[in-house]
């Protein structure tokens, strides 16, 4: 009973932990002058939000990071499936090499990674476009998506696809009929992890964009250089909910597909 | 097949909706026949960078030159918001490295090193800015206008608006008659009250700061001309004592001089939340445009010590392979326009910056009128135009800009 109660008050302290800094958001971005000493707001407004929406930039801003998040995940997706399906079933030589040079991009400092792709793609002409911005941001979602999917293909029994083929079915449905639905949990999780990553970059989009390209991280921080609470909570706030919205839908679907998934292995 | 065919469809859709580069049309022009500038700007976009961090210059810029631009000359305004200006200046050096032209930006809101690196880099549209029909009305006698930190303009950057030190106090806290008037009243100030004071750090990003420390440095050499001039000897005969009178007030700052703010928002920041009794702005409206803001109490005001308080001008400059000059220099000339300079220091338009233009060149009576109303209507959170003038030096020569920033990081900040 007693470790029971220890158990749901670990819970909601780890809650209260990560809602407080979100509640902090909600308080701050509906006050005015909200100074020490005073313990709560004196005076409450919501002309920080009003101005916040009724800003053609921040619109702006919510699309270019929704679309390049997207795109960015899907391409990312269709790039690390081969890979992530050789290195989860195959032993090959070189593999080891392989999973290395994958990895690589999350231990090398964004800041080198961008200003060479920024050369390169002021050449190429992709610089400034979010077609280029999109493509950069690829280079820190792929090992994470890379590395997901092969430890799902790791669990993954291609005698289903054998068995498929035995019984007369060919390559394309194969893949649709078979494949993608033994891996589409996987799937989803890894283009999760692949969203949040793009969704929060802001050195890439900054050096990639050349301030052209306009995502919410680009807004914010230059709203945290100014320095006005208020603000900088509100456009937090609708910073942080696609992403959540984005965690909570994956999650549903999980926990609804869970038994499913569970029963493939 | 058929889901096969329309994955595919999607995702050629989804790669050509991410592939919208801004193009523009290249037209020519004469700089010295304004009608042609005004024509080939016609239908361009000018990509205005500019320094995001303020949600009321943000909208200042959008409200009056978007607008202007959009009905006076069909021009379309693109405000870039960077965090910091060099990033703009790094955008301009990438591109010239990749030796890309046209490149992306065609104008920024610049003065100090950013103009000075852009310039020893031969990245700027030349000579340009006295040639806008509204240059007419900018002071170029003015040693504060044609120096940039010291730095020869050279026709490579044209005014928006000046700035001038200043000091902000509560008035719900302290009465005016107790304010330090001068660096020396400043320590006995400093002393009574330990831990109530602190300045920004001097260094790049904290140039208000470097500014703080230079105005001692004319009040204990007794004059800001010799610093005008660089002159090594001079450096050395009076740096020691500078760094002397930072370091004997240094135990009495807050958090004994261990730390020090980066910027004027944190600074601000410390007033607003009681832990520092003066704060430092820059703009002509004093503590207006931060009361607005709910940054700062509403009972804050901005005053002057009786000397030094360097004032200074700031500018826009075109880089060489702006896709859009024509385009910017209709912008520049219309940031100098009278009725706009009249809507930039009025507080609650939320710009609070000075005057760019001589008021006195002004001939329109109607512009005059204009003019001379808005600076009538500073408010009461404004330092008197009066005080102001009275204590108004220009900055140093260039080279003293590192020297005091580097020295005051040595020996006060690290304290040997």
């Amino acid at each position: 009973m007693s470790q029971r109660l220890s158990t749901y008050t670990l819970q909601l302290l780890l809650y209260g932990v990560l809602a407080t800094p979100l509640v902090l958001f909600a308080v701050y971005a509906f006050s005015e002058r909200w100074f020490f000493p005073a313990l709560v707001p004196q005076e409450w407004t919501a002309s920080p939000f009003a101005r916040l929406l009724s800003d053609r930039r921040t619109l702006q801003g919510l699309g270019e990071s929704l679309s390049i998040a997207a795109a960015a995940s899907l391409l990312s997706l269709a790039i690390s499936f081969p890979a992530a399906r050789t290195l989860g079933l195959r032993a090959f030589r070189g593999r080891q090499a392989a999973w290395l040079a994958f990895f690589v991009p999350t231990v090398v400092p964004p800041l080198a990674i961008g200003m060479g792709l920024n050369i390169f793609f002021l050449q190429i002409g992709l610089a400034g476009s979010m077609l280029g911005v999109t493509l950069a941001h690829l280079v820190p979602t792929l090992p994470y998506t890379i590395f997901t999917l092969s430890s799902v293909f790791a669990r993954y029994d291609e005698n289903y696809e054998h068995q498929a083929l035995a019984l007369g079915a060919n390559p394309v449905q194969i893949f649709f009929r078979i494949t993608l639905r033994l891996v589409f949990p996987g799937l989803v999780v890894a283009g999760l992890f692949a969203f949040l990553i793009s969704w929060s970059q802001y050195l890439l989009t900054l050096l990639i964009g050349g301030g052209r390209v306009l995502t919410l991280p680009m807004l914010l921080f230059s709203s945290v250089s100014g320095g006005n609470p208020a603000s900088i909570a509100a456009l937090s706030l609708l910073f942080v909910t696609p992403p959540v919205l984005v965690i909570a839908a994956t999650a549903r679907y999980l926990g609804q597909h869970g038994a499913a998934v569970q029963e493939q292995y | 097949m058929k889901r096969y065919l329309s994955l595919l469809i999607l995702f050629s859709f989804l790669l050509s909706a991410c592939s919208g580069v801004v193009q523009s049309r290249s037209t020519t022009f004469d700089l010295n026949d304004w009608d042609s500038v005004v024509n080939a700007a016609k239908g361009q976009t000018v990509n205005w960078y500019i320094w995001g961090g303020s949600e009321s210059i943000n909208r200042f810029v959008d409200d009056f030159y978007g607008k202007a631009l959009k009905e006076r000359y069909d021009i379309t305004l693109n405000r870039v918001p960077v965090a910091d200006t060099v990033d703009a200046v790094n955008q301009v050096l990438s591109e010239k490295e990749a030796g890309k032209d046209p490149g992306a930006v065609d104008l920024i809101w610049i003065n100090g090193e950013n103009f000075f690196t852009l310039k020893q880099a031969n990245l700027l549209y030349p000579d340009w800015a006295r040639k806008l029909p509204n240059s007419a009305l900018v002071n170029w006698e003015n040693p504060a206008v044609n120096l940039d930190f010291g730095n020869p303009v050279d026709n490579l950057e044209s005014p928006w608006s000046s700035a001038q030190f200043q000091l902000i106090y509560d008035s719900a806290r302290m009465q005016p008659e107790d304010l330090p008037r001068s660096y020396t009243e400043l320590k006995e100030w400093v002393v009574q009250n330990p831990g109530r004071f602190t300045y920004i750090a001097p260094g790049p990003g904290g140039f208000q700061g470097t500014r703080f420390v230079k105005g001692a440095l004319y009040e204990i050499s007794g004059g800001a001309e010799p610093w005008s001039a660089f002159d090594q000897a001079t450096w050395d005969q009076w740096s020691p004592q500078l760094w002397g009178y930072f370091n004997e007030i240094k135990p009495y700052l807050w958090r004994q001089g261990e730390t020090y703010p980066k910027d004027e928002n944190e600074l601000h920041s410390l007033f607003a939340n009681n832990e520092v009794d003066f704060s430092i702005t820059q703009a002509i409206v004093g503590a207006g445009a931060l009361i607005e803001q709910g940054l700062v109490p509403e009972t804050a005001r901005a005053f002057v010590f009786d000397q030094y308080m360097i004032g200074d001008f700031n500018y826009v400059a075109i880089p060489a392979n702006a896709p859009n000059k024509a385009a910017a220099l209709v912008l520049a000339n219309l940031l100098l326009d009278p009725e706009l300079q009249a809507a930039q220091i009025l507080p609650e338009n939320g710009f609070g910056l000075g005057f760019g233009i001589d008021v006195n060149r002004v001939t329109d009576p109607e512009d005059k009128a204009l003019l001379e109303a808005a600076a009538q209507k500073l408010g009461q959170a404004a330092t008197p135009a009066e005080d102001l003038a009275s204590s108004l030096v220009g900055d140093t020569a260039p080279q003293y800009q590192s020297l005091v920033e580097e020295g005051w990081r040595q020996y006060v900040l690290q304290g040997q």
